[in-house]
């Protein structure tokens, strides 16, 4: 009793920092989440009040012509489709690497360059990419296209894949790939038929989550794909692409496609919150079961 | 045996192939540059004359008189275009240590909040279920970490840029215009797309991210570090300092991943910042970065030395990142967080 006294009274000043300190993280706390809310909260009131049917059943009408503003439907399907090629080529390429890095990767020399690599070149801008997918298959070729869009699209994939493959691959318990070979599996065998399945939902959500962060970019597709007001799948062409189009209505001057915008921003935020959520329930559910 | 081969070829296939990214990456880069390398040297580092056009102007002697031909015509001379990418590193450099100062502070709180504070926030429900107060905050900032740049960029440009211009910066300007040494921080308009406004949606981007990673990152503090520094008496705030130091180089790299984003953001800083390649004192100065350069010029530039020298402040800003992820990367040792996006 005695002895508690005396370091209380002793400690007054280092309590009461400890308190100020205290109330700071919860303060600091605060500040950013009502920062962030406010942020996110404006942009789905106003894109709740902007969206309509048209922007998903209509493309760009531009201004002065019948119908205008029209909607987003090229953007939307320009956009998919993008995200689709990228796919197309990136998770293959990704997952490889992974299923290397996670398989082959303990005796060989290539594995720690390729981690380390791969974990460097998931950090390079975005804008960068699309000047290398600029310099490769836009230049060369002489008009912007869908193709460069893709590609580059596929070359920001890659590394958030494989890394993203390797870890969940990981999580995989080691008796599973040795019950595997004992049974007189191969290596490959093993590999395919009880490794990658067993893994199979959080990889599907590695790669929803990389799908998702592509889709919302929009610095690498500004000289690829350029963007178009058309309805196309030309990938010959320039290429259409919701954020594209977004961008071009936000920092142009007619409102009605401001309005666009938002309606554009809300509808890429609800499918990044539906692939975060999702990918959260299925990780509880994995460690609930585990 | 046989498929043991081929898909031993494929995964090697998959692996060499991110390595060949990278090279290919920066050797294009490093290969477009070289025009403006040559022409330039390193004076393009520290030059601060953008002028992608030549410019015609009457040739003049030394002392300011205008050169005239025989028919008292004024003699014209041709300026080659030239380059130099300082305004842009400036920019890149001013406006992303602004967003870490004012991120880091507010994103350790809110990390030691998750961490220390919010685990034991857990409220009962009348039918026994417990609220994880942790688990949803944990989730919304990891979402706010995923919403990509252009929405930020949106919110900037509508929300934040008028907001800057009617209310904070009037006020920051009548103090740097009356507050005795600060003067050379005021400015005579004020149009909110400018250095301040950029460096703050560069830190509300940031946020999220150095939240996220300092988390894991102090997650890894072993729980006996936490309770003997407790045990031996120390009060809350010192078991956390204690943490924050036992951590600090993997919080360190969370601060450079943070970095490194602020650098390479491109969308939301090229629609507030005003992109005109300045060097100057106030905040309240439209200015430009790196990236804002490439997204505004690349798709425009007409000559070989235009685009070379693009590609050259592309290169930097490649190396840049390069180097802070590389540093990023050794810090963080421990497991989780990694780096991500």
């Amino acid at each position: 009793m005695s002895l508690t006294a005396i370091s209380k009274r002793k400690n007054t000043k280092a309590r009461i920092i400890s308190g100020f300190m205290y109330s700071l993280c919860v303060i600091f706390t605060g500040f950013i989440l009502s920062l962030l809310l406010w942020v996110v909260g404006y942009l789905i009131k106003i894109g709740w009040q902007s969206v309509t049917v048209a922007f998903f059943t209509q493309v760009q009408i531009p201004y002065g012509a019948e119908g205008y503003p029209g909607g987003m439907l090229n953007g939307l399907l320009g956009t998919l489709v993008l995200v689709g090629m990228a796919a197309v080529v990136g998770i293959p390429i990704g997952m490889l690497a992974g299923i290397f890095l996670s398989e082959y990767g303990a005796n060989s020399k290539l594995s720690s360059p390729v981690r380390f690599v791969a974990d460097v070149l998931a950090g390079v801008p975005s804008i960068v990419v699309g000047i290398l997918g600029y310099e490769l298959l836009v230049v060369p070729i002489g008009n912007y296209n869908g193709w460069a869009g893709a590609l580059t699209l596929a070359f920001i994939m890659v590394p958030i894949v494989a890394r993203t493959t390797e870890e969940m691959l990981r999580l995989v318990p080691h008796s599973y790939r040795e019950a595997s070979i004992a049974l007189g599996a191969t290596k490959a065998r093993t590999i395919l038929r009880v490794v990658v399945p067993s893994a199979a939902g959080s990889l599907i959500t590695g790669v929803m989550l990389a799908l998702a962060r592509v889709a919302g970019e929009t610095a690498p597709l500004l000289f690829t794909a350029l963007g178009s007001r058309l309805l196309t799948v030309n990938p010959n062409q320039p290429f259409p692409s919701l954020t594209k189009q977004i961008y071009d209505y936000a920092t142009g001057p007619y409102e009605a496609q401001k309005r666009m915008a938002w309606a554009g921003i809300l509808v890429l935020i609800s499918l990044i919150f539906v692939f975060n959520l999702s990918v959260r329930l299925i990780a509880r559910s994995k460690h609930g079961t585990a | 045996m046989g498929s043991d081969a081929v898909l031993g070829f494929f995964v090697r296939f998959g692996a060499v192939t991110v390595l060949v990214m990278m090279a290919s990456l920066v050797f294009v880069l490093f290969r477009g540059s070289l025009d403006s390398m040559k022409t330039f040297g390193p004076k393009f580092l520290v030059s601060s004359t953008w002028r992608p056009n030549d410019l015609e102007v009457t040739k003049r002697t030394s002392d300011g008189k205008i050169v005239r031909d025989a028919d008292g015509d004024p003699v014209m001379e041709t300026i080659p275009a030239k380059f130099g990418a300082l305004p842009a590193i400036y920019g890149t450099a001013v406006s992303s240590i602004v967003a870490l100062t004012l991120a880091v502070p507010l994103s350790l709180g809110a990390a030691l909040f998750l961490i220390r504070i919010a685990p034991r926030l857990r409220p009962r429900l009348p039918n026994g279920w417990r609220v994880p107060i942790d688990m949803w905050i944990s989730f919304l900032i990891e979402f706010l970490a995923a919403i990509p740049s252009i929405a930020y960029g949106m919110w900037g440009l509508f929300v934040l840029v008028p907001y800057m211009q009617s209310h904070l910066e009037p006020g920051l300007n009548w103090i740097f215009g009356h507050v005795p040494g600060l003067g050379f921080m005021h400015a005579d308009a004020l149009t909110g797309r400018d250095m301040l406004t950029g460096s703050l949606v560069l830190a509300i981007m940031i946020v999220p991210i150095i939240t996220a990673v300092s988390r894991d990152v102090l997650r890894a503090v072993p729980q006996a570090q936490i309770e003997g520094s407790l045990a031996l008496g120390a009060t809350w705030w010192q078991s956390c300092f204690e943490m924050l130091r036992y951590s600090r180089s993997g919080l360190f790299g969370a601060v450079m991943l943070g970095l490194a984003r602020a650098a390479g953001e491109t969308m939301a800083i090229s629609m507030v910042i005003g992109n005109i390649p300045n060097i100057k004192a106030t905040p309240f100065a439209a200015a430009q970065t790196m990236s804002s350069l490439l997204a505004n010029e690349v798709s425009e530039a007409s000559t070989k030395l235009h685009t070379s020298s693009l590609l050259q402040v592309a290169l930097i800003l490649l190396l840049m990142s390069l180097a802070f992820n590389i540093v990023a990367r050794k810090l963080i040792v421990g497991k989780g967080g990694g780096v991500r996006g």
